[in-house]
């Protein structure tokens, strides 16, 4: 109601004398606005980081007492040690650790196709679940497997797991070496699709061979 | 001969498009825009294949910078405060309500127990400082602290995942004695924290 009447009072006043409207644009200028928005859009995409960290799992044994006849027995012939030492060296041998007859040490290091790869010996012996994997990224191809990530990751998983003759690796890093050099080389283990692999520590006579090697 | 015109133009263009564009774009980065607190070390983690990404919710993470040192940290406030009561009472330290309240809103701490009390009542400049200085948080078996902090944490939050975000120069030992810590803790599944290959280096904050 009061709205109404104020119109009204308006409208009469306009009668006597004529009051003109001031024209004014509807632009309004809008460039302070627009440079504001720049700025805050630089601004986040300069501060916006995109790429999330990638994790890598890894399961420890549980940490209880073990006598000797519980201790897992794996057979010699498919263990291969890999001692981590200083400077990114890498000494590995095969078979048991066993101070009265110290087994044949190799020296690799971490380059992809270098004459002394760590990859390249990694490939070789584990080559029977390594060609296994192959084949299912091959039947993936020939679309014998569905190609979907968790269902390659479950038969991939499925022929590790039922290749009981692949490569064992026991990861041993020294004191001497770097945490690049752990996650180097469990790193391998994954590209080289070595199934069944352990971090554990050195022993006194294995020190004695990374000494020995180095010399 | 006749004159040619040339149609004359108004020099100004619509921009309008343009300018809704940005502000989308404003928007978008805006609320998609995470800001972390300061984090006290920089961190340059080794990289890998793997592809599996961090959660984003839920980690208990242990941080091993270059020299050994190791920093803990915990998303949330709630639960930060509740693992900091938890500590205190270990220890027989009382906070007050600011002293909590600023536990919760930082990022990884790396102070034992007897100096943080100084550190929480420290100005954003001197924890800086002291950040600098601590030696992290202790994990030799004489006085593992790190052992009750991770104790506490699995106690507050036992859903949470642990990870490990180690420098690529950390040392071997300091890093065994972080998992077998975690180990003591029944937590034998941890994340290792790392880039993936070839994305290059992940920017930190630079103190």
């Amino acid at each position: 109601m009061a709205q109404v009447q104020e119109q009204e009072g308006g409208q009469e006043k306009g009668k006597h004398k004529k009051v003109r409207a001031k024209r004014s644009s509807t632009h309004i200028d809008m460039t302070p606005m627009v440079d504001l928005g720049f700025l805050l859009l630089t601004f986040f995409i300069l501060t916006t980081t995109f790429s999330k960290p990638k994790t890598m799992d890894i399961t420890m044994p549980v940490k209880d007492k073990v006598t000797e006849e519980e201790k897992t027995k794996v057979p010699a012939s498919q263990t291969m040690s890999v001692l981590l030492t200083a400077d990114d060296k890498i000494v590995w041998y095969m078979g048991e650790d066993d101070p009265t007859k110290p087994p044949e040490t190799h020296v690799a290091d971490f380059s992809q196709d270098g004459p002394a790869s760590i990859r390249k010996v990694l490939l070789e012996k584990n080559k029977l679940v390594f060609d296994k994997v192959k084949q299912v990224e091959d039947s993936v191809r020939n679309g014998l497997i569905p190609d979907k990530e968790d269902e390659i990751k479950r038969h991939k998983a499925q022929v590790k797991a039922a290749e009981k003759k692949g490569l064992i690796v026991l990861i041993k890093p020294d004191d001497s070496s770097k945490y690049k050099n752990l996650v180097d080389i469990l790193d391998e283990m994954l590209v080289c699709n070595v199934a069944r692999y352990a971090i554990v520590d050195l022993s006194d006579s294995e020190k004695e061979l990374i000494k020995n090697s180095q010399q | 001969m006749p004159k040619i015109k040339i149609a004359k133009k108004s020099p100004s263009l619509d921009m309008t498009p343009m300018v809704d564009l940005a502000f989308l774009l404003v928007t978008f980065f805006m609320l998609t825009t995470k800001f972390r607190p300061d984090e006290p070390v920089i961190v340059d983690q080794p990289s890998s294949i793997s592809d599996i990404p961090l959660p984003d919710k839920g980690v208990i993470m242990i941080t091993v910078d270059k020299n050994g040192r190791v920093f803990f940290n915990v998303e949330g406030q709630q639960i930060r405060i509740d693992i900091l009561n938890k500590m205190a009472e270990r220890f027989n330290l009382t906070f007050d309500d600011k002293e909590k309240k600023r536990f919760a809103v930082l990022a990884s701490v790396g102070m034992p127990m007897s100096d943080m009390k100084a550190y929480l009542d420290a100005s954003d400049n001197d924890r800086k400082k002291m950040n600098l200085e601590t030696k992290g948080i202790p994990i030799d078996s004489t006085n593992n602290e790190l052992n009750f902090w991770i104790n506490a944490a699995r106690n507050v939050a036992p859903r949470f995942s642990l990870a490990i975000r180690g420098d690529r120069d950390a040392d071997i030992p300091s890093i065994k004695r972080v998992i077998s810590i975690l180990q003591d803790n029944k937590a034998n599944r941890f994340a290792l924290i790392t880039n993936l290959e070839g994305a290059g280096v992940v920017e930190e904050p630079k103190n």
